[in-house]
């Protein structure tokens, strides 16, 4: 189960557990930043631009307080999953309207094929579906506590 | 010859074809499972008059090859890693590396724009 997401559910150091930013381009950005830092992204400005020309069209706000931002690009090198928290909430454009507590960064390089993408991108959406999974996200205690959640929750 | 790609032609070529891989989400079946998920969805008119504009920007030579490795495979530019070429995975002479801040060559095999970095 795991393989669809990879072995970043269990990293640490992809899981910020309280966003700094509170706009939108500017949690992306801290985001990207992090997987660049983990050696997933060679071309952070590039994939900034490539989440935010998404976010124009599309909006990544699935509800629920959760958003799943993803790009499959040419600047990402291998996939990853980013985990951020954000207590007091982030506006993004949501169809319920609801302030964002987690964004979960999906993320596959341009050679992974639209299913695997897409396959990544459901598990990342699934995690969060129920709200005792949200609730115990939101609430852990820091970013080993959320990749330990995220663990229990792929085993 | 194909000359130099400029710090512009290589942000809009690598843009172009991250808008390509944005636009194959909007093709039906890809589309149906995002829905499922909770995404809302453009009009493909949307993601097309960007991709038109990208195109009218383009030096026309970077643009032929492009579109040609485009239509042949699904993308225009791939990756390179350990120099091999990402899309038909041929050893990469040392010779084809960029010199300089040049990271656009393309596949003497199959014809992609290979992207260095």
């Amino acid at each position: 189960m795991t393989t669809l997401i990879g072995p970043s559910v269990l990293d640490p150091s992809l899981c910020i557990s309280d966003l700094k930013t509170k706009r939108r381009a500017s949690v992306i950005h801290e985001l990207v930043a992090r997987a660049h830092a983990a050696g997933g992204v060679r071309n952070v400005d590039a994939l900034c631009e490539t989440l935010a020309l998404r976010e124009r069209w599309f909006g990544t706000g699935v509800g629920k307080g959760v958003a799943v931002p993803h790009a499959r690009s040419i600047a990402v090198i291998e996939p990853r999953l980013v985990i951020g928290r954000s207590r007091r909430g982030i506006d993004w454009d949501a169809p319920d309207g609801l302030a964002v507590q987690l964004v979960l960064l999906v993320l596959s390089p341009a050679e992974a094929s639209e299913d695997a993408h897409i396959d990544r991108v459901a598990r990342a959406t699934t995690l969060t579906r129920l709200h005792r999974n949200r609730a115990r996200l939101i609430e852990a205690a820091d970013a080993g506590a959320v990749a330990d959640l995220l663990a229990a929750t792929t085993s | 010859m194909t000359p130099p790609a400029s710090a512009t032609t290589q942000e809009t070529l690598l843009e172009l074809q991250d808008v390509d891989l944005i636009r194959a989400e909007i093709e039906p079946r890809a589309a149906a499972r995002l829905r499922k998920l909770g995404f809302q969805l453009p009009e493909a008119g949307t993601v097309d008059k960007h991709r038109a504009r990208l195109l009218a920007s383009l030096d026309r030579r970077w643009l032929l090859h492009y579109e040609r490795a485009q239509s042949r495979y699904g993308r225009g530019v791939t990756s390179v890693r350990a120099r091999v070429c990402q899309g038909c995975f041929i050893t990469l002479p040392t010779s084809a590396a960029p010199s300089g801040d040049e990271p656009l060559t393309t596949c003497e095999s199959c014809g992609r724009i290979l992207y260095w970095r």
